[in-house]
């Protein structure tokens, strides 16, 4: 006599219908052993479902809240810097101060650093004004919108040409860092005319 | 009512009030959050994962995921299903990334040879910890969580016959490992 297969039992405690479940009730109704392999195979899925709950050993909580305020800061941050970027620009812009950044043919490997130093520099002073915290007219804001595609580009050519294979990206990569330079630094000269135009 | 919508009233009776909180960022309602599906969510992942470590990992990274999107949680279904779908997705993520070997065949050879030895069978939970990791999961996702095999599918990338079939596998191993084979006419 042929009994049912693992697969079909399984298939006949499912929720669904499958195609040759028909014929395997039939059989079941008048076979006392595949009555008994169901039964067990009900058994083995209520013991699987009784088994107690593993339980962690130790708390990840705390490294999940500070990877949560990270985050955020960083978010704050980057939002500080771009709506201040678009403010500063917006002014450079005007008063023609573009293009702001000159092409280097060949820098010395220093010079990268010291550009990103003084960006570091130039976004913790923005970050001090906490542009966040301040109303800008709507015009400032549609520009500050539009340079924040412009930093996001910039930021994502600096991730791209950084994790590019070339023996020598420095080039861009100094191009690329002046380019935030300069918009960091108009930035902070709006910021200050802006503070004393209007005593914010 | 759905187990799952059991479960939310189980783990987190103001789960409405606790959501709308973490939805404005507040750090205590997104640790309640995490309290109360903690468990159940490295229960998941430690039946799916091969270690303990990947298990936290995977609890750290399903809860970092319900932290940033909490926002787009549409309550249309229950909370509990919605992090137990971030959970599960994240732990079958690491079961594909690692690609530990798949050692189900040489299970079957060593407790195959010896299975009429008592000393040799297994309980439930060894007999778990032995099946393939793609096995265990389709086994724990289906049987325990209530899965279908189409949803299986689609968070395995497979199709819902290879989760059928893996499912039957993985029953014909544990019906052997342990010890519950029968003679029959």
């Amino acid at each position: 006599m042929t009994h049912l297969s693992m697969e079909a039992l399984v298939s006949l405690r499912g929720r669904g219908r499958e195609p040759g479940d028909s014929g395997a009730r039939e059989h079941l109704q008048g076979c006392p052993a595949c009555q008994a392999e169901l039964e067990r195979l009900h058994q083995r899925v209520a013991r699987l479902k009784a088994l107690p709950p593993l339980r962690p050993a130790r708390d990840r909580w705390p490294g999940i809240a500070a990877e949560v305020r990270a985050e955020r800061r960083q978010r704050r941050n980057r939002s500080a810097g771009l709506v201040g970027l678009a403010a500063a620009a917006s002014v450079a812009l005007a008063v023609g101060l573009a293009p702001l950044v000159a092409p280097d043919p060949s820098p010395d490997p220093g010079r990268i650093e010291q550009v990103m130093a003084r960006s570091r520099a130039l976004e913790s002073a923005l970050d001090r004004y906490d542009p966040e915290s301040r109303v800008l007219d709507g015009r400032t804001a549609g520009i500050a919108q539009e340079l924040e595609d412009r930093i996001a580009r910039v930021d994502r050519e600096l991730e791209v040409t950084e994790l590019r294979e070339e023996q020598e990206p420095d080039a861009e990569l100094l191009r690329l860092w002046r380019e935030r330079v300069g918009l960091l630094d108009a930035l902070v000269d709006v910021h200050v005319t802006r503070a004393s135009n209007v005593g914010l | 009512m759905t187990r799952t919508l059991l479960m939310d009233s189980y783990l987190l009776s103001d789960a409405e009030t606790v959501v709308a909180r973490a939805r404005t960022g507040d750090p205590a309602a997104l640790e309640a959050l995490f309290r109360a599906y903690e468990v159940p969510v490295y229960n998941l992942a430690r039946r799916i994962c091969r270690t303990t470590e990947d298990a936290e990992d995977v609890l750290q990274e399903t809860f970092l995921e319900v932290c940033r999107s909490i926002k787009r949680y549409r309550e249309e279904g229950s909370l509990w299903g919605w992090v137990r779908t971030i959970a599960a997705s994240k732990a079958l993520m690491r079961l594909r990334r690692n690609k530990y070997r798949d050692t189900d065949e040489l299970h079957d050879e060593v407790v195959g040879q010896r299975r009429e030895d008592t000393h040799l069978r297994m309980d439930l939970e060894a007999a778990l910890e032995r099946l393939s990791q793609t096995s265990r999961a389709v086994v724990w996702l289906h049987d325990v969580e209530g899965y279908t095999h189409e949803e299986i599918a689609g968070m395995m990338g497979k199709t819902a016959s290879f989760s059928k079939s893996q499912l039957a596998r993985a029953h014909a191993r544990l019906r052997r490992w342990l010890g519950e084979e029968v003679a029959v006419p």
